[in-house]
């Protein structure tokens, strides 16, 4: 049993603008073990409300959730421990600035551990382990969090949450201000966490070449709405993304500009250069 | 001389190292310049200390034949935008509105003509919707938008875009770069930061940072060609580049090696 929405919708009431429904009649299911999940769709669709909710960070303004066998609704159930859910889902934050406020990136990453029964020498040690996963290195830690760099930040706050140790991690746009090379590592990280500890993880993303090459589930959010969860390449196989927002991968819009160009008939439908390339031979030998 | 001028450019957040090293670099007037480097190179200190947030310790920067000094960086700030990493750095009224008007009000923009400007822009980038809305409240990529659309109301000489897309959808994206494209023609200087090496492509020349140095700065299509400034610098050559590159001299590919060229350098 891992996390359940049952029909949830969710409204932000604000002075300016009244009630806005960010998202409607949710229903989705995500196991608790084993799934790798990417979660699309335009800016503003809805994909942060609905990750603030796979923790409990905020609770359905209708609907009922289910995480870990803990059923929330709109209202605040005094027997449930909410804290004991965030520490079961780890939720990275879009923007890391909402997420270090320790004066050292040591502490920072500290912080989650520090909550659980562990000594202080095994969370420092469990800090410098996730910040060096992350691809910095140990002279990192003394640094204050807000003299980094943006991708810098962007790494310590996911490292404060792998040291936490979750059951389920949940990371919001994780490769956004990453360069390449770190955006490669961190992919990799995830997906091996995922494969050796069969942890659950959803991410965030608006890379479709990540989605395509890392992901079997994809879950899309149109203005609000659930409009798509399934397989990847039933996604990119639709005639046209347009209505969602969304693009196709790099490979296959290459592949597709050389069968147009050079009137050739290869299967665009390649999730790395490596197989790409293999489609491309293959269609110059024939 | 030319337009904007960074010479012996030295800078240091504290005195251990240096963020930024005897950068030189000349950009011409009208020319679109986009940054790569790997997390913590320098991109945006650079940045910085062009629109004169940050004092070098050493050397100089000018623009348009103004050099960045006390007498002159108001002039100078008039000529050049910037559009922050982080988006919550520039918002600092209560509605999208205010913040959309900021830059433009310290311009001393006539009211009237600000108000026009204000739809435009938040029209151009899709949030006319959200003029009434308070700017904690967007989600990431509206922040992104509500960012670029007071810059671009400020109509400045010169544009540097910090990562301004990285938190926009594929289909937005493609819209804002059509737009920046169209300004582009009608001269605007772009300086566009980016990990995106799609929209580097567009630019006319790539400036590649490392460690706090300039490691290359040429055009486009010659950079392309040289594949082991991309590996040293922890950037990678686009999909279709790496296919061309992979595809030995061999004849029977050439046509194919063609066309991957050809569609990578579209712009
Ligand atoms: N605190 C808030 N108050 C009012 N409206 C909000 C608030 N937070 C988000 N919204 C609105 O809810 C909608 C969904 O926002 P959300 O942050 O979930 O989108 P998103 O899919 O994560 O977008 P992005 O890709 O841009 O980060 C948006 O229209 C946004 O303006
Ligand atoms: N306020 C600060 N005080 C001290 N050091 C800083 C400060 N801001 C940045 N740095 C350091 O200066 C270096 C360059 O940072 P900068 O923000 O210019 O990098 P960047 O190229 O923009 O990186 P990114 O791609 O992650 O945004 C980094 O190593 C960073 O840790
Ligand atoms: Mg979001
Ligand atoms: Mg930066």
């Amino acid at each position: 049993m891992g996390i359940r929405f049952n029909e949830v919708s969710y409204g932000y009431s604000s002075f300016a603008q009244g009630l806005y429904t960010a998202i409607k009649d949710i229903n989705l299911e995500i196991t608790e073990k084993n799934e790798f999940i990417a979660l699309v769709g335009h800016t503003g669709s809805g994909k942060s409300t609905l990750a603030k909710h796979m923790n409990a960070l905020i609770f359905p303004t209708s609907g009922t959730l289910e995480i870990f066998g803990h059923t929330i609704t709109n209202k605040r159930n005094k027997k449930i421990k909410y804290n004991d859910i965030r520490k079961k889902v780890g939720l990275v934050f879009q923007f890391p600035e909402y997420q270090l406020f320790e004066e050292t990136v040591e502490k920072d990453i500290m912080f989650g551990p520090m909550n659980f029964k562990i000594t202080k020498e095994e969370a420092k040690k469990l800090a410098k382990q996730s910040l060096n996963l992350v691809g910095l290195d140990d002279s990192y830690l003394s640094r204050n969090p807000y003299n980094l760099s943006g991708g810098e930040k962007k790494r310590v706050s996911i490292a404060g949450i792998l040291a936490m140790d979750p059951d389920i991690l949940v990371l919001d746009e994780p490769t956004s201000g990453l360069d390449p090379a770190g955006k490669r590592i961190l992919m990799d990280l995830f997906k091996n966490i995922n494969e050796t500890t069969g942890k659950t993880i959803v991410i965030i993303t608006h890379d479709m070449d990540l989605v395509y090459q890392y992901f079997n589930r994809v879950l899309v959010m149109n203005d609000g709405h659930l409009v798509f969860d399934g397989k990847t390449e039933v996604l990119f196989q639709k005639e046209d993304l347009t209505d969602y927002h969304l693009d196709y991968p790099n490979t296959i819009k290459v592949l597709k500009y050389l069968n147009q160009e050079l009137n050739l008939n290869m299967n665009v439908f390649q999730k790395t250069n490596a197989e790409a390339l293999a489609e491309i031979k293959r269609a110059v030998r024939l | 001389m030319s337009y904007i001028e960074i010479k012996n450019l030295t800078f240091s957040y504290n005195e251990k190292t240096n963020v930024l090293e005897d950068v030189n670099l000349e950009i011409n007037k009208g020319e679109w310049i986009a940054v790569l480097g790997h997390n913590g190179s320098g991109k945006s200190t650079l940045a910085k200390t062009l629109v004169g947030l940050l004092e070098p310790q050493k050397g100089e920067i000018s623009i348009d034949g103004l050099v960045m000094n006390d007498e002159f960086a108001y002039e100078i700030r008039k000529k050049i935008g910037i559009v922050f990493q982080n988006p919550d750095n520039q918002f600092v009224g209560v509605t999208v509105r205010d913040d959309i008007a900021f830059g433009m009000e310290n311009l001393c923009v006539p009211r009237e003509e600000m108000l026009e400007k204000i739809s435009f822009y938040a029209e151009k980038v899709n949030m006319l919707n959200f003029l009434d809305s308070e700017p904690a409240n967007l989600s990431g990529g509206q922040k992104q938008r509500v960012a670029i659309a007071g810059i671009l109301a400020m109509q400045s000489d010169i544009i540097i875009f910090d990562e301004a897309t990285s938190m926009l959808d594929p289909f937005s994206r493609e819209e804002l770069i059509k737009y920046i494209k169209t300004l582009h023609q009608d001269g605007l200087t772009i300086i566009m930061i980016t990990h995106d090496i799609n929209e580097a492509l567009l630019a006319d020349r790539i400036l590649v940072m490392n460690k706090g140095k300039v490691y290359a700065f040429e055009d486009t299509e010659e950079i392309m060609k040289k594949k082991s400034i991309f590996t040293d610098s922890h950037l990678e050559l686009p999909v279709s580049l790496d296919l061309a590159n992979a595809l030995t001299d061999n004849q029977e590919y050439k046509e194919i090696r063609e066309k991957l060229w050809e569609y990578a350098l579209m712009k």
